[in-house]
């Protein structure tokens, strides 16, 4: 995988807990892990050069990850786990490969018009964050 | 449109109730009685909780004539499922003992929302924590419209699927592996999720569970069930759904 050149991409990917990345959200509160490149020139514009950024460290439903995200000529040309840090076998072998995208997966759940969400049984903790629980807030007025 | 959501059996149960023609009084009444009930029902059916019939019964301490009814109409469901998943679904092999956690929150759930149902309100969605039970029609609408978490983004949703009555899903990706193949031991899958769409929500959510572990012989097992539809996701992101299983495409960006 490409990972030299200069940094002109500042986006980060980042694992939140329970798998979600919010893509290109900027510095997160705490400063990412690794940088490829250790010196940075910030008011490059983007050339035909590779560039690549590694989000903050997140805890998620497997462990611990961090996501790389590499850009050539201003696009995103490749994503994958940069850091990793797994007790289970099963997380390793889910967790190494990049995210698969579904066929037709719908990233904002809050314009599907759906009356709730099935998944796998979250904790309580977990309802917290969860679409069913902005459901049920919307369904409150 | 009746908004509630009650934590017990260690997540959180939502219910959406639409009285109707039912005095707001007497379903307000009926909610309280099924939020009772799941508690009752955790008391008894719970894992985490030392003194509960189940752990006292799986301890030897407690014998099935001296326990709750419902250890026996459990285990009963169990055998069943256990019969219609081919051995995918076995409560007996997990590695602490009977354990019918898979298909008890299922079960439970269904019971909350047949208590909404005998009181009369138009129309209720009870939500387990991912396994929903549903009456009637949403308002303004011609089928419940329900939302396939994503595997690994939380906030997205891999498709929408309609439904009129239960639907269940299992996966690792919420609280970690604690699923296991019953026919050899294993934790490791290559399904990432697992929906079943039917009649009965327990045998749904047993159905979800044993999906996980059968992984390509899955969805074939479901074809053999007449009135249940399986959708699944495997670890690479590849789908596949039996051909009764219908996607909701209007209104989906």
């Amino acid at each position: 995988m490409v990972v030299a050149g200069a940094a002109g991409f500042a986006g980060i990917v980042a694992m939140h807990t329970g798998g979600a990345p919010s893509i290109l959200t900027g510095t997160g509160p705490s400063t990412p892990v690794t940088s490829s490149p250790s010196t940075t020139s910030p008011a490059k514009p983007p050339t035909g050069a590779a560039s690549s950024a590694v989000g903050t460290a997140e805890q998620y439903g497997y462990g611990v990850l961090a996501v790389k995200v590499t850009v050539q000529g201003g696009r995103i040309t490749d994503v994958s786990t940069s850091k990793l840090q797994t007790a289970e076998q099963y997380s390793q072998s889910l967790a190494q490969q990049v995210i698969p995208m579904l066929r037709n997966e719908i990233l904002s759940a809050q314009s599907a018009h759906i009356n709730a969400i099935s998944g796998a049984t979250y904790t309580s903790e977990a309802y917290a964050y969860s679409v069913q629980s902005a459901l049920d807030a919307l369904g409150v007025k | 449109m009746i908004v509630h959501a009650e934590e017990v059996m260690g997540t959180v149960v939502s219910f959406h109730v639409e009285p109707g023609e039912c005095p707001a009084v007497e379903a307000h009444t009926a909610l309280e009685a099924a939020c009772t009930r799941l508690h009752e029902l955790d008391d008894i059916f719970s894992t985490w909780k030392p003194g509960s019939a189940l752990n006292r019964f799986r301890a030897g301490i407690l014998r099935l004539p001296q326990a709750p009814p419902e250890m026996a109409l459990v285990l009963e469901l169990c055998d069943e499922a256990r019969a219609l998943s081919q051995g995918w679904f076995d409560p007996w092999a997990m590695p602490g003992g009977f354990d019918p956690t898979g298909l008890v929150k299922g079960w439970a759930t269904e019971q909350a929302l047949g208590i909404l149902e005998l009181a009369c309100v138009e129309s209720a969605m009870v939500n387990g924590g991912g396994d929903i039970a549903l009456f009637g029609l949403p308002k303004n609408s011609a089928a419940w419209r329900i939302g396939i978490r994503h595997p690994w983004r939380p906030d997205a949703l891999a498709c929408v699927l309609k439904a009129d009555r239960a639907v269940a899903t299992s996966g690792c990706y919420e609280r970690g592996p604690h699923l296991i193949n019953p026919k050899n031991g294993r934790m490791l899958f290559r399904t990432a999720s697992a929906t079943v769409v039917g009649s009965s929500l327990p045998l749904c959510d047993a159905l979800a569970t044993a999906l996980v572990a059968a992984e390509d012989a899955g969805p074939e097992l479901v074809r053999s069930l007449d009135g249940y539809e399986a959708y699944v996701i495997g670890v690479g992101g590849e789908e596949d759904a039996t051909e009764g299983i219908v996607f909701a495409t209007e209104g989906v960006r």
